[in-house]
């Protein structure tokens, strides 16, 4: 497994994108819109029907009052016997009461009085015996003389249900089409900003990406999408540039080493020396020097692709720690170290085969290198994957621990070996290539070296 | 081995002064072109053994050489020989088509012997299940050796080693060679594991023998002698 598979994001939930919430925002919004916009409407027309039935109820009752005041109680009850079965301009049917002091009906066309007090005036909605809704007001005109007057309301409620159902059809036909703009809008931007997180995500992973050109005619997305492009072209450049200039390095330094190297070998030919002489000495350091560049360029390419999933590909660790074990078991018998090894079979991971490879031989031939005669080297492979070298050598001073990985840096203990004091730094460039890392454990003896997925 | 027609794309006069010798001194042939282009029609041109190319050309680059090469069908053995010698810039030859990659400076005798192993293997040479050379034999599916018919006890790396040698026998075969195509390694570890691994091997294909088996060619490798 490579520790940072898990880099390239999942493809996100329709709730997560701002575009899902936009959408889900628009249409919740068209909802409470129309509910507000209904309530209030119904309201309003509720208000102005009470109002125009309280008016009209007590311009009867006024007049009806009128009458008992000037011709008295018999021609009250012959009026309200006529004025029964009147329906008034608006639909609304007349209803009236007159009863005694304790409420008995005396004349009109209710049979019982309502919950309305007649000594207060009071006048209200009420619910008639028959089941009728009425407004009704009423009037204490004797002490043992009350009348009620009301009127049916029955039409205004069929309109007001009209305009509700008008208005409900109409509000949702709202609402879906709000629904409907916000939801191809959202679509439609969720794709063209899909298609730049894919180009933005491809770059970071290394891998080749383009930015979708331009249709829209320059909104803000496509302004991004054109920075992003001026951001990849400006990274391949420089990425261009830089192995323009380390190739570059590399071969305006080796060529004339080679001349030198041919010229040494050539004047070699004609006076041989023994082993150790200075002409031959002469070519180690021409190859200590192509060596020294090599590891410096291989670091700075391995940092320069920390992350890049580009030429990482399933390899078989465990195939290859064998392997390397095998190699190195005779190295370590000729320097009379025992190699233990313990590999769990069938581990695999995300990488470049060479690379691990090469991680894996620097840390035993360091351990190769500084442990002395009888010393013992062990290499275990884990699941994870858990690679871990150990020794019981002279191990690294704790004020070395962290300085051993960096560049030029030499462990400094007596009988010091030659080399350039870049393999740790490559190892770790490597397994940093690689989502991993290489740190040292806290062993009481010798030194461990632990490569493991990053945290 | 009949001597070797070779072409040699190089830009580098000098550089190309030097194979010369090298190559002239060992009795093979060597065509030579300054140019990738020209480097291209020679090769589409001639029958050549062995294409020995430059990476930096002032035209094209070499690697842009070998890709053309090969679309246009020609599957003549190109051995890259470049300045640029990280692992990293190998692979990148390998993976453009090339089948070898050495790096500058070299040792003329490790070039030599390159060359020589790339026409040995490109030419189609199979090996059946015995090799026999000199005392040697080397039983490949028994995975046995034997000299001068008394069998040598190898463990399956020296075996493979063993049959390495024997598969280039009476060649020079270098570290370089060893390291890539029998540990499958495309750099040079910091300590001797090849020295010692020969070394092992060597032990035990002498033991008892008067003459040596294995001999140390000085900046270039090793070669199996015939063991008699």
């Amino acid at each position: 497994m490579m520790a940072r598979s898990s880099r390239r994001s999942p493809p996100r939930s329709r709730s997560r994108s701002i575009f899902g919430q936009l959408t889900a925002a628009s249409i919740v919004i068209a909802i409470i819109a129309v509910a507000v916009l209904f309530a209030v409407t119904t309201i309003t027309i509720q208000r102005q029907t009470r109002a125009s039935l309280s008016a009209t109820v007590a311009t009867d009752l006024a007049g009806l009052i009128d009458i008992y005041a000037t011709a008295g109680r018999a021609e009250l009850l012959r009026r309200v016997n006529d004025r029964q079965e009147v329906v008034s301009l608006e639909g609304r049917r007349s209803r009236y009461l007159i009863a005694d002091g304790s409420g008995r009906p005396l004349s009109g066309d209710i049979r019982r009085w309502p919950p309305l007090n007649a000594a207060l005036s009071e006048e209200g909605f009420v619910t008639l015996a028959d089941g009728t809704d009425v407004y009704a007001q009423s009037a204490k005109l004797a002490p043992d003389l009350q009348l009620l007057v009301a009127r049916q309301y029955d039409r205004d409620q069929a309109s007001l249900l009209v305009i509700s159902a008008v208005f409900l059809g109409v509000g949702a036909a709202i609402v879906g089409a709000v629904a409907l703009v916000a939801l191809i809008t959202s679509r439609h931007l969720a794709r063209r900003m899909d298609a730049v997180n894919v180009a933005l995500g491809a770059a970071a992973d290394g891998r080749a990406s383009s930015f979708p050109a331009r249709l829209r005619g320059g909104d803000e997305i496509d302004e991004m999408a054109g920075h992003g492009a001026r951001l990849l072209a400006r990274q391949a450049q420089l990425v261009k540039a830089y192995k323009q200039v380390s190739e570059h390095v590399a071969h305006e330094i080796r060529t004339p080493l080679m001349h030198l190297d041919n010229r040494l070998g050539a004047a070699m030919q004609g006076r041989p020396e023994p082993p150790g002489g200075p002409i031959g000495q002469s070519r180690e350091d021409i190859r200590g020097i192509t060596t020294l560049l090599d590891s410096l360029l291989d670091i700075a390419s391995a940092e320069s692709r920390r992350g890049e999933l580009a030429g990482l590909a399933e390899i078989d660790l465990s195939g290859i720690v064998a392997s390397l074990a095998d190699l190195y078991e005779d190295s370590a018998e000729d320097a009379d170290l025992l190699l233990e090894t313990n590999i769990t079979p069938g581990v695999t991971m995300l990488g470049e085969r060479m690379q691990i490879t090469r991680l894996l031989s620097n840390l035993l031939d360091n351990a190769i290198k500084y442990v002395p005669e009888g010393g013992h080297i062990g290499l275990t492979l884990e699941p994870g994957p858990r690679i871990v070298i150990e020794d019981n050598g002279p191990g690294i001073a704790q004020d070395q621990r962290e300085r051993i990985f960096e560049r030029f840096a030499r462990a400094t203990a007596p009988g010091e070996k030659h080399g350039h004091g870049l393999g740790l730094a490559l190892s770790r460039a490597i397994a940093e290539r690689h989502g991993l890392i290489l740190r040292l454990g806290d062993v009481p003896r010798g030194a461990q070296f632990i490569l493991e997925p990053a945290p | 081995m009949s001597e070797l027609n070779i072409l040699y794309v190089e830009d580098d006069p000098r550089a190309a002064e030097a194979v010369r010798t090298l190559v002239a001194a060992d009795g093979e042939r060597l065509a030579w072109e300054q140019t990738g282009t020209s480097g291209l029609q020679r090769a589409g041109a001639e029958a050549f053994d062995v294409i020995i190319l430059d990476r930096m050309l002032p035209d094209i680059d070499g690697l842009t050489v070998v890709s053309r090469l090969r679309a246009a069908g020609v599957d003549t053995p190109v051995l890259m020989l470049s300045a640029l010698g990280r692992s990293e810039n190998r692979i990148e030859g390998l993976q453009a088509g090339v089948d070898d990659y050495l790096a500058k400076p070299y040792e003329p005798q490790e070039l030599l012997a390159r060359v020589k192993a790339l026409h040995r293997r490109s030419s189609g040479k199979v090996h059946g299940a015995v090799i026999i050379y000199g005392a040697f034999e080397c039983h490949v599916k028994a995975r046995t050796g034997f000299r001068s018919g008394r069998h040598i006890a190898l463990s399956p790396r020296e075996f493979a080693l063993f049959r390495y040698f024997m598969e280039n026998a009476g060649e020079t075969v270098t570290r370089e060679m060893l390291l890539r195509d029998v540990w499958n390694m495309n750099f040079d570890p910091q300590t001797n594991v090849v020295d010692v691994n020969i070394g092992r091997l060597r032990r035990k294909l002498e033991d008892g023998f008067a003459c040596p088996a294995l001999e140390t060619i000085w900046g270039a490798g090793y070669r199996l002698t015939t063991g008699e």
